[in-house]
């Protein structure tokens, strides 16, 4: 059976609402999938902005918020990533799937082909 | 005194756009200020390279043979900018997309200049200009400086502008302008109010959602609705935030979209070597 593991990487100012863990898991329940919810933060104020060094640093320490999805159903695993798109939008950057399976990362980027307009 | 530097993106010497920025010139001249005009294509200036050097390393830009850092430097240099482009297809002139494209250099500016400037820009036919303003916004807020005025100006042939005194009126009166709004350090919006009160710009852009709406330079939405039988933008205030401009906004792309790709570009350093070996092979240039 295959199983489809993908991870969206928002970054500060990408989810277009907050993302909340309770909305998360209503969206789990709903599609029979599992997902979860990490919250990484190194931004410091300086200068009155909330700054963050992040050159020469891996993608994963860097500040971000980052929705792991995973099942083993290819409808109801696209229909929750299409829902995700739906209320946050896709994540931005061509590294925003990094940590993916294959499938995973195949369902996740061709729905952002026809999502990731806006 | 105050310094205002003419940018002029057309190749024609004295020609529409010459004599309007001129004209705008010693309007600004009239109200004390020193002034100054760069014919664009006098200067070389090269397409960006892509190398992202820039980006990786600040300031430093590979294309070393140009006189792009001259150009900026001259903007630096002065109080106010007033912008001026021929319309040939829809859209401003080649070099001012080249400029644009070298902004990247600047791009670590995320706290605006406080200079103001003002666009001028001469069209033969009217309903052919939708995108002058993308561009010209574009810019300006690339180089940090903010728009305080633009007048689109329907002319055709060489120097026939001269023969519209209403748009030579005009052209003096932003040149004024642009010089009191340097001396009274009033950036306020002076033009006529577009649908998008960031960029003044009259374009949206549908979204997928075919709800939403997008000012296509600034990236705020809003929605739309049609009172009294007028079509009606509303951008909500929390939208703002999302203003592409702001400097949070710039800093955030740059710091999480741009400068972590830079980790993503080494762990596939392999991976492309292969894949892209048979197009280095095939056609070699």
């Amino acid at each position: 059976m295959t199983q489809y593991f993908v991870k969206l990487r928002y970054y500060t100012g990408d989810a277009l609402e907050e993302i909340k863990e309770g909305d998360l898991k209503s969206l789990g329940r709903k599609y029979r999938v599992q997902i979860s919810y990490e919250k990484i933060e190194n931004r410091q104020m300086k200068e009155g902005l909330l700054m963050e060094d992040t050159l020469d640093k891996q993608i994963e320490e860097i500040s971000q918020e980052v929705i792991t999805v995973s099942g083993d159903r290819e409808g109801k695993f696209s229909d929750c990533i299409r829902a995700l798109y739906k209320k946050y939008r896709c994540p931005r950057t061509v590294y925003s799937l990094l940590g993916s399976n294959e499938a995973g990362e195949k369902i996740a980027k061709g729905l952002m082909n026809i999502y990731g307009g806006w | 005194m105050t310094k205002v530097l003419a940018l002029n993106g057309s190749f024609r010497k004295n020609g529409n756009t010459e004599i309007l920025l001129k004209q705008a010139l010693m309007g600004a001249e009239s109200e004390g200020a020193q002034v100054e005009i760069l014919r664009l294509t006098d200067y070389k200036i090269g397409p960006c390279r892509g190398c992202g050097l820039c980006l990786f390393r600040e300031n430093v830009c590979q294309v070393k043979d140009d006189d792009v850092s001259f150009i900026f430097s001259k903007v630096n240099e002065c109080d106010g900018v007033i912008l001026g482009s021929p319309c040939y297809f829809l859209e401003l002139t080649a070099v001012i997309k080249q400029l644009i494209d070298r902004c990247w250099i600047l791009g670590h500016r995320i706290v605006k200049i406080k200079k103001p400037a003002t666009v001028i820009v001469p069209y033969a036919t009217r309903g052919w200009i939708p995108y002058i303003s993308v561009q010209s916004n574009l810019l300006l807020n690339l180089m940090g400086l903010t728009k305080i005025n633009e007048a689109a100006i329907c002319t055709q042939g060489i120097s026939e502008v001269v023969l519209d005194q209403e748009a030579m009126d005009l052209a003096y009166h932003m040149g004024k302008e642009i010089a009191l709004a340097i001396r009274e350090k009033d950036l306020t919006y002076k033009g006529e109010e577009g649908v998008c009160p960031s960029c003044h710009d009259w374009l949206v852009r549908i979204l997928k959602d075919r709800k939403t709406v997008e000012c296509p330079t600034c990236g705020v939405r809003g929605k739309l609705s049609m009172a009294g039988g007028k079509i009606r933008v509303k951008f909500e205030e929390k939208a703002w935030a999302d203003n592409r401009f702001r400097p949070e906004v710039i800093y955030s792309h740059y710091t999480y979209h741009i400068s972590p790709s830079k980790d993503y570009f080494l762990r596939t350093k392999e991976e492309r070597k292969i894949k892209s070996q048979k197009y280095r092979e095939y056609l070699p240039g």
